[in-house]
């Protein structure tokens, strides 16, 4: 591999694996902010057990997500050092601030986690806003500097320069809106899909009291919320693509030439030399119906471009399908779940292949991030900072980037296998022994090595 | 006043925080490894428990000292990124399986099963590992010679890194961990654990930790006066009063472990790691990487900096209380709002629950 594949390949790895934890860092405390609310105020104990197998869960799943953060933070400047000279220059306050939301997240991670038996029930719960709250900070703080390196601003080059930074520019860059509301979104549909999914299986596995429905009920019902306002949110973001990033959004959808009236072309495969999509769907006018709500709009093509700045059209267009359609099926998942729920006089619906939908739909919702970070990074290739610093010459001149990847890669294998392993252990524990007391709940984790009793 | 330098400041202060609270979870990690025989149980109790609820927001000290530099020095940053690849790369790989094993172990079902065991020595070998590799760059970078004569960053360039005194400095900023940790840990046992067994033991190894932290010390400043000239100079005509007092807080520090004046001791080694990192930035002043890159060549813009002063005041204005607070309920023994009644004596049966 060459240096600059080596390195993108890291880079990439490296994201695909943090996107996982951060998005599930960002829905998971605000799940516990509800479940233990409900806990306190309704006095069942069954959200309180919810409340309990969750934080232990989120305890292991943050602290990786805490060190793949931190690779990500160093390999910015290891991979990638003439990027963070421009970037440190003009959008590094967004990561400052990332810096604080997650010191803020830290702090009272810290204090949720480990302090069920010092602090008292309600300020253990409000103990959760700041990490639901910071959490949602970072997401936004750090989807706006990727904002920035899509549609630049806030700084003028002269000389070879760059003058007149305006940080506050920079991070309202015009990408920021769209970009930071579709990635929270997504972490919230993909936090509730999870959630439902592990306990849409255990019901599968005839795990069937209140512990399990509540469980999926309250992931669905985060995912029926997210959902539709994600697809709002995809709406607008295609739309503002179409104009501002014309490129990316022609590669998208499979635009080699402008010209009006275009269709859109669902699924296939795109020639990533020639640009066309093969054994697509195609729908007469479509696309330009959807981008500018007129059949016979004009739609921006590759060929506005040199063929040497054309991001790589086969894993753009396959990536964006691929992320509308698992977001689809989420969305057909979760109305039906829903529509039943009420259809039956609020039963919960034991529908197996409904059932076995929703657990389809856990992993389909985060294929959905993973595709739809690769629609928004591949198609701002070749460039690292759109239309400034091309990604090859960003590059470190250190060698050994293949031995690097190399070492990464093991490393990220070993701490998923190691994580899968132990949160397949946490959720087999017997459920804690919970019962009401006073303003709070007194809590029994049993302490049985290889239990026999099953829980999740 | 610059701008600039307001900031390095700020930054300087961070670096010292992280040392104190950053580095002695190395330093417990590092105990770890030599938690062995009657007591080894009971040690990795208590460091479980010390580690636990602040190792996160004590490694955040880092991440923000990483974004400071970017975006206060965005050029030294990046010369630093190249220059440094080798021993950050393995720095970061510490980092990371420090904390992904602390994790794991702690969370493990059975502390005593394979599993638990495993990741009990990734997460302590990597303790000890990633000071030495953060001290040795910090060495490299003060001894001006980071870079080649023509001052363009080459990741191969590690003559610096693998001199005599960078690999001092690497084995004193590990020894140094091991010293801060122990106090700490001497304390968490008496207070927390009401062990007085592991409290002596702690104290013990405090005393020969930092008396070796002394020795490397004394090696790292001689070396220095041949090998980092710059940084030996500073020394000379602008540091020496820090390093001799310094030298007075460690005696100092002795003398109340010794006594088991175990506070204060807590005290005066933090003060010792403050003006330890301050005698090496008022000598290295006022370069950022010797010689190539100043504080006046390789700032940012002064709008961009005083933009990420303001910001920090404001982060501060809600991370400094969060801090307080978190250190209050788990670490001091001041009263803090929120806290449940007699929550001292719940706690023991409780966590031992469920960290096994």
């Amino acid at each position: 591999m060459s240096n600059l594949l080596a390195a993108r390949a890291q880079m990439g790895t490296s994201l695909a694996f943090h996107i996982i934890f951060s998005a599930l860092g960002v829905g998971i405390p605000l799940l516990l902010c509800i479940v233990e609310g409900l806990a306190l105020r309704t006095k069942n104990p069954v959200w309180m057990m919810l409340t309990r197998r969750w934080a232990r869960a989120a305890a292991i799943l943050f602290a990786i997500g805490a060190v793949s953060g931190t690779i990500l933070s160093f390999e910015l400047g290891l991979l990638w050092p003439t990027y963070t000279k421009f970037a440190g220059a003009v959008i590094g306050l967004p990561f400052m601030l990332e810096g604080f939301a997650f010191f803020t997240e830290a702090i009272f991670l810290g204090l949720y986690l480990y302090g069920w038996d010092r602090l008292s029930p309600r300020a253990h719960w409000l103990c959760s806003f700041p990490i639901w709250i910071s959490g949602l900070a970072s997401a936004w703080f750090i989807v706006s500097a990727n904002s920035w390196m899509n549609t630049p601003a806030g700084f003028v080059i002269k000389h070879g320069k760059i003058v007149d930074i305006n940080p506050l520019q920079a991070i309202f860059n015009p990408s920021t809106p769209y970009e930071t509301v579709h990635m929270i979104l997504a972490c919230y549909v993909a936090t509730g899909f999870a959630v439902a999914a592990v306990y849409a299986f255990a019901f599968l596995r005839g795990k069937r009291s209140e512990y399990y429905r509540k469980g999926l009920m309250v992931g669905i019902l985060m995912a029926v919320i997210a959902t539709p306002l994600q697809m709002v949110s995809g709406d607008f973001n295609a739309r503002y693509l179409a104009d501002y990033q014309p490129v990316k959004f022609a590669a998208m959808e499979g635009v080699v030439h402008t010209e009006q009236g275009v269709p859109l072309k669902i699924g296939g495969l795109a020639d990533p030399n020639t640009g066309q999509i093969h054994y697509a769907i195609e729908i007469p006018n479509g696309l330009s119906l959807l981008a500018y709500l007129n059949p016979d709009a004009t739609v921006k093509g590759l060929d506005q471009v040199p063929r040497e700045d054309w991001p790589n059209v086969l894993l753009v267009h396959s990536s964006f399908d691929g992320m509308v359609g698992s977001g689809l099926f989420g969305l057909l998942v979760a109305v039906l779940f829903w529509g039943l729920y009420w259809f039956k006089k609020r039963t919960f619906p034991e529908n197996r292949l409904l059932l076995w939908g929703i657990v389809l739909a856990g992993p389909l919702a985060f294929l959905a991030v993973e595709l739809g970070w690769m629609v928004t990074e591949l198609g701002r290739q070749p460039w690292v900072i759109y239309g400034y610093l091309r990604t090859k010459d960003a590059v470190t001149t250190a060698p050994w980037l293949n031995i690097s990847f190399s070492i990464f890669s093991l490393v990220y294998i070993l701490l998923a296998a190691a994580l899968i392993w132990l949160l397949r252990q946490v959720a087999r524990r017997p459920l804690p022994q919970v019962k009401a007391v006073g303003e709070g709940y007194q809590v029994i984790e049993p302490n049985i090595v290889d239990a026999e009793e099953v829980g999740v | 006043m610059d701008v600039a330098l307001v900031a390095l400041i700020i930054l300087w202060w961070a670096l010292i925080t992280y040392a104190v609270l950053g580095g002695a979870d190395f330093g417990a990690g590092v105990w770890d490894l030599f938690a062995v025989g009657r007591l080894a149980d009971r040690q990795r109790n208590l460091i479980n428990h010390a580690l636990g609820p602040v190792w996160e927001a004590n490694h955040v000290w880092l991440i923000f000292l990483i974004v400071g530099l970017f975006n206060v020095f965005p050029a030294a940053f990046a010369t630093l990124s190249i220059a440094l690849f080798l021993p950050f790369t393995l720095a970061l790989l510490g980092i990371v399986l420090r904390g992904a094993a602390f994790i794991y172990r702690y969370y493990a079902i059975n502390s005593k099963g394979r599993f638990a065991r495993l990741w009990g020595r990734v997460f302590s070998v990597s303790s000890l590992l990633t000071p030495f590799f953060l001290g040795a760059s910090a060495a490299a970078v003060a001894s001006g010679k980071l870079l080649p004569p023509n001052g363009i960053a080459d990741a191969t360039y590690i003559v610096s890194l693998i001199s005599p005194f960078a690999l001092t400095i690497g084995a004193m900023a590990v020894t140094l961990c091991a010293t801060i940790a122990a106090v700490y840990l001497t304390i968490e046992a008496r207070d927390t654990e009401h062990d007085k067994e592991l409290a002596e033991s702690y104290r013990l190894k405090a005393l020969i930790a930092g008396a070796v932290t002394a020795i490397l010390g004394a090696l790292g400043l001689g070396l220095s006066s041949v090998e980092s000239p710059i940084l030996w100079h500073g020394m000379l005509i602008r540091a020496w009063p820090v390093v001799i007092i310094t030298m007075i807080i460690g005696l100092a520090t002795a003398t109340t472990l010794y006594a088991r004046y175990y506070s204060t001791a807590r005290v005066l080694i933090i003060a010792e790691t403050a003006f330890m990192l301050g005698a090496w930035g008022l000598a290295q002043y006022p370069y950022i990487v010797p010689i190539n890159y100043t504080i006046s060549n390789s700032a940012n813009a002064p709008n961009v900096i005083t933009a990420v002063l303001i910001s920090l005041a404001c982060g501060m204005i809600i991370v400094i209380p969060s801090l307080y607070y978190l250190f209050s309920v788990f670490k001091l023994p001041y009263p803090a709002p929120g806290l449940q009644r007699s929550a001292n004596e719940q706690i023991e049966p409780q966590q031992k629950g469920a960290a096994s």
